[in-house]
C-alpha cells in the first residue's frame, strides 16, 4: 500500500459512461476499496452510545428535578447573554397577561400560536378579549384554499407563540420539535418569538441533549412527530456587513422565554 | 472536477490583495476579533480540550467504517421518505440537481450557505437551465449581487465596506440612496429575500453533519436562512461531502459543543436545524420532497491518501483567522473555492497537487492552524507532503528548484556551508542597507519586492562557536 501517494487528479476516476449515474453499489465499492488500505491503521470503534437511553433519560430527569432552580438560573443568564428576554410567571393562568404586555409594548396585533393542547395553556380567549387576534395552527393539514390563507397570515404575523421541548442551560438554547399543530414557521417568520416552558423542559448541558436525542430516537417515532428539530439560541443575527452585529436578518429580531413556575398543563 | 476560479498567478493575486488597504484593515480587524472570541469561548469551557480529542477520534473512526455509516444513513433517509443520490464528480452532482430542478419545474432556487455547492459551481449550471439561484446568507447574497466569490468560509463578504454594500443594493435592487448603515442594509436584505423564500420552489442547502443512525441532516446558521430554505419551498436538496457523516446523536452533541466556539466564539450558533426527511403527515409546512446528494469529488481517494486528515475538517474557518498568510492576502488571492491553510489541502484534494504548486508554499508552516483546528488536523505536515509531491513532479518553477537544491546541498555538507556563508557575505555587500537586504537583482528580486532578507552575519554562529573553544 502506498499510503502517502496522493491521488494524482482529484481521485481515482470511476469507470463512467456518459449518461449513466453512479449507483449506490459502485459508490460504496470504491469506498471499501480505499478503506481496505487503511485497515488497522486507525481505531474504528465509534464513541460509546448510552445503552437503554430511555431509562437513562428517566433517571436523569429525576436527578434534574431536584436541582432545577440552579438549572433555571443558569439558563436565564445564558439566554440573556445571547440577547433573549426572560420572563417568569407563577402559573399558567398568568401567561396570557404576560403575553398581552409583550404585545402592547410592540403594538403587536396579529398572533400565531401553537394550539392550547400543545402550549399547555389557552391564550386565545383572554388575548381576544384584549383585542389581540390569535390564530391557532391547525393539528390537521387543511385543504388548499385554507392552507394558502394560513401561509399569508403566517407571513404577516407580528408575533409567534410556541412551547419548548427543551431549555438548555449551558447555552441558553430552546429546542422545538416540529409536528402537526407545531409548524416550523411559528418560531421563525414573525419578527418576535415567545416560547412558553416549565421546569420539565430544563436540561443542563449539550451532553444531556445528546442523551435526550438518543432517547427520542430509540424505537419508532411517535406518529405525530414532525421531521424537524430546531435548536434556537437567541434572535437571528448576522455580522456580514463590516462585522457589525445586526439582529433579525431572516428569523425573529426578538426571542422571549416565559417560565411558568406552577407548570403547564402538558404533563398531568 | 472543479475549475480554477481565476487564471492569474498566485503572485499577482497576492500582490493585488496586499495593495488593497481596506481589505487589509478589514482582514486584520475580523481575524483578530475571531481569534479573541474563540479563545474566550474555549477559556470558559474547560472540557473543550477533551472534546476536541473526542471529536477527532470520532472522525478518525467514522472513516474506518465509512461504508457502513453511509449505508445506515442512506437506509434511514429512505425509510423517512427521502431520496439519496450518489455523485462521483462535480459534473455528476450538478446533473443530479439539474434533473430535480427540471422535473419539479423550479424557477427560483433559494440557497443556504454551502461550500459544497460552491465547490461544484452549481449556480452557473442552474442559471443555464433558466433557474434563478438566490443566495440567502447575507454575506453570500452581497457577493452574489456583486458577481464575486466568498473570501472567508464563515464571513464571505468580509472584503466589502458598508459603503460598497449600500451602493450595490441601491443599484442592483433599484433602491436609490440607501444609507451605509448595516442595520438599514440588513433590513432591505430581509425584505428582498423574504419574497424569494415565499416564491421559491426549490431549497438547496449544504450539510454540517449527517447523523447515520437517525437519518438526520444537520444545518447550522446564525441568520435563520437554513430554516427558511427547509421550511418554505416544496423541494429540499441537501448536498454533502461523504466525510460529513457521523454515527450517532451522542457524537453530534460533541461536535455542536466545539463547532460554533471555533468559528465565531459563540457557545452555539443561533440555529441548529435537524432535518429528518420530507414533511410528515399532519405537518403544515416543510418540503414534500427531500433529496440528499452524496458527493465524492476526490474525497474517497483520500481515505487512504496523504490528505486523509483534511477529511476531518468541519469548515469552521478557525485556521484562516490565525494564518499569517491568510491574514495578509485574504481569501480571493488563493484563487479557489476553499481559502486558507485547509483550503490549500482541499484544493489539492479536489483538483490534484498540480493545482497547488504555488499555493503549497503559501504557508510559513508556523503551525498556528493546527493549534486552532477543533479536530487538530495536522495541516503543516500535509503541506510539507504536498510540497514534496510538487517537487517530485517537477511542477515547481525552476528557480525555486535550483535554490532549494542548492540549499539542501549546503545543509548536508558543513564545509560547503561554511564556504557558502563566506561567499554570501562577500556577494551581499552591495545590497545590505541598514542591516537588511531590501532588494536583490534578477529573479531574486521577486522575493525581496515585498520582503526583507536578513543578511549573513558579520561572524556566523559557527565562527563564533569556534572562537569560544
Amino acid at each position: 500500500m502506498d499510503f502517502h501517494k496522493l491521488a494524482s487528479d482529484g481521485g481515482a476516476p470511476a469507470p463512467r459512461r456518459p449518461t449513466a449515474r453512479t449507483t449506490k453499489l459502485e459508490f460504496l465499492a470504491r469506498i471499501r476499496g480505499e478503506m481496505a488500505k487503511t485497515r488497522g491503521l486507525f481505531p474504528a470503534s465509534p464513541t460509546e452510545r448510552p445503552a437503554q437511553p430511555r431509562q437513562r433519560l428517566d433517571l436523569l430527569r429525576r436527578e434534574l428535578s431536584e436541582r432545577w432552580p440552579q438549572t433555571l438560573a443558569r439558563f436565564r443568564s445564558e439566554f440573556e447573554r445571547v440577547a433573549g428576554v426572560f420572563h417568569r410567571v407563577p402559573s399558567a393562568a398568568d401567561v396570557p397577561a404576560e403575553l398581552e404586555r409583550i404585545c402592547r409594548e410592540r403594538a403587536a396585533r396579529r398572533l400565531i400560536a401553537w394550539p392550547a393542547e400543545d402550549l399547555g395553556v389557552a391564550i386565545a380567549p383572554a388575548l381576544g378579549d384584549a383585542g389581540i387576534a390569535v390564530e391557532s395552527m391547525p393539528r390537521a393539514v387543511p385543504p388548499d384554499p385554507e392552507r394558502r390563507r394560513l401561509r399569508a397570515l403566517i407571513a404577516e404575523a407580528d408575533l409567534g407563540v410556541t412551547g419548548a421541548d427543551l431549555a438548555v442551560a449551558e447555552t441558553g438554547t430552546l429546542v422545538l420539535v416540529s409536528a402537526a399543530g407545531r409548524p416550523r414557521t411559528t418560531s421563525l417568520v414573525p419578527p418576535c418569538h415567545v416560547a412558553v416552558f416549565d421546569r420539565t423542559a430544563l436540561v443542563e448541558s449539550l451532553e444531556q441533549v445528546g442523551l435526550v436525542l438518543e432517547a427520542w430516537h430509540d424505537g419508532p417515532a411517535p406518529a405525530e412527530r414532525g421531521a424537524v428539530i430546531n435548536f434556537i439560541t437567541g434572535p437571528s443575527r448576522t455580522a456580514d456587513i463590516e462585522l457589525t452585529l445586526t439582529r433579525g436578518v431572516h428569523g425573529p429580531k426578538e426571542v422571549h422565554a416565559i417560565f411558568v413556575d406552577g407548570g403547564l398543563g402538558l404533563h398531568g | 472536477m472543479s475549475e480554477p476560479i481565476v487564471g492569474t498567478p498566485l503572485r499577482e493575486r497576492a500582490t493585488q490583495a496586499l495593495g488593497d488597504r481596506f481589505l487589509h484593515e478589514a482582514l486584520d480587524i475580523a481575524t483578530t476579533k475571531f481569534i479573541a472570541l474563540r479563545r474566550e469561548a474555549f477559556g470558559d469551557f474547560p472540557e473543550g480540550e477533551a472534546l476536541r480529542d473526542r471529536a477527532r477520534a470520532i472522525k478518525e473512526a467514522t472513516l474506518q467504517r465509512l461504508d457502513a455509516h453511509l449505508e445506515t444513513l442512506v437506509a434511514n433517509i429512505e425509510r423517512l421518505g427521502g431520496h439519496v443520490h450518489f455523485a462521483t464528480t462535480a459534473e455528476e452532482a450538478r446533473q443530479i440537481i439539474l434533473d430535480i430542478a427540471r422535473r419539479t419545474g423550479a424557477r427560483i432556487a433559494v440557497k443556504s450557505k454551502s461550500m459544497a455547492t460552491e465547490e461544484i459551481h452549481l449556480n452557473d449550471a442552474l442559471e443555464a437551465i433558466g433557474v434563478t439561484p438566490v443566495e440567502t446568507d447575507l454575506g453570500e447574497y452581497i457577493i452574489q449581487l456583486a458577481h464575486e466569490r466568498p473570501s472567508h468560509i464563515i464571513a464571505p463578504a468580509i472584503h466589502k465596506t458598508k459603503g460598497q454594500v449600500a451602493e450595490l443594493f441601491s443599484r442592483e435592487l433599484n433602491r436609490p440612496g440607501l444609507a451605509a448603515d448595516p442595520e438599514v442594509l440588513t433590513k432591505i436584505a430581509r425584505e428582498e429575500l423574504r419574497e424569494k423564500f415565499l416564491q421559491a420552489d426549490l431549497g438547496i442547502t449544504g450539510v454540517n453533519f449527517a447523523v447515520a443512525e437517525t437519518g438526520t441532516v444537520v444545518l447550522v446558521t446564525n441568520e435563520g436562512n437554513g430554516r427558511m430554505v427547509t421550511s418554505l419551498p416544496r423541494v429540499h436538496v441537501a448536498v454533502m461531502g461523504v466525510e460529513k457523516v457521523i454515527p450517532s446523536m451522542t457524537d453530534l452533541a460533541v461536535f455542536l459543543a466545539i463547532l460554533a466556539k471555533s468559528a465565531t466564539g459563540q457557545k452555539l450558533s443561533v440555529y441548529t436545524t435537524l432535518v429528518q426527511g420530507p414533511r410528515r403527515p399532519g405537518e403544515l409546512e416543510g418540503p414534500e420532497e427531500f433529496h440528499l446528494v452524496l458527493l465524492d469529488n476526490g474525497r474517497i481517494a483520500q481515505i487512504a491518501g496523504a490528505l486523509r486528515e483534511s477529511l476531518y475538517c468541519l469548515r469552521c474557518g478557525a485556521c484562516l483567522n490565525v494564518c499569517p498568510v491568510y491574514r495578509q492576502i485574504g481569501g480571493h488571492a488563493y484563487g479557489y473555492t476553499y481559502p486558507g491553510p485547509i483550503g490549500i489541502l482541499l484544493t489539492a484534494m479536489l483538483n490534484g497537487p498540480g493545482s497547488v504548486k504555488d499555493l503549497a508554499h503559501a504557508s510559513s508552516l508556523c503551525g498556528a492552524c493546527a493549534d486552532a483546528c477543533p479536530v487538530r488536523i495536522d495541516i503543516p505536515k500535509m503541506l510539507i507532503e504536498l510540497r514534496r509531491q510538487v517537487d517530485e513532479q517537477h511542477i515547481a518553477p525552476w528557480p525555486e528548484r535550483v535554490v532549494f537544491k542548492t540549499f539542501a546541498r549546503l545543509l548536508a555538507h558543513p564545509a560547503l556551508y561554511r564556504l557558502g556563508a563566506r561567499l554570501g557575505r562577500t556577494l551581499q555587500r552591495p545590497f545590505v542597507r541598514d542591516g537588511r537586504i531590501r532588494s536583490l537583482p534578477y529573479f531574486f528580486g521577486q522575493w525581496t519586492r515585498t520582503r526583507d532578507l536578513p543578511p549573513v552575519a558579520a561572524r556566523t554562529f559557527q565562527e563564533r562557536w569556534r572562537g569560544l573553544s
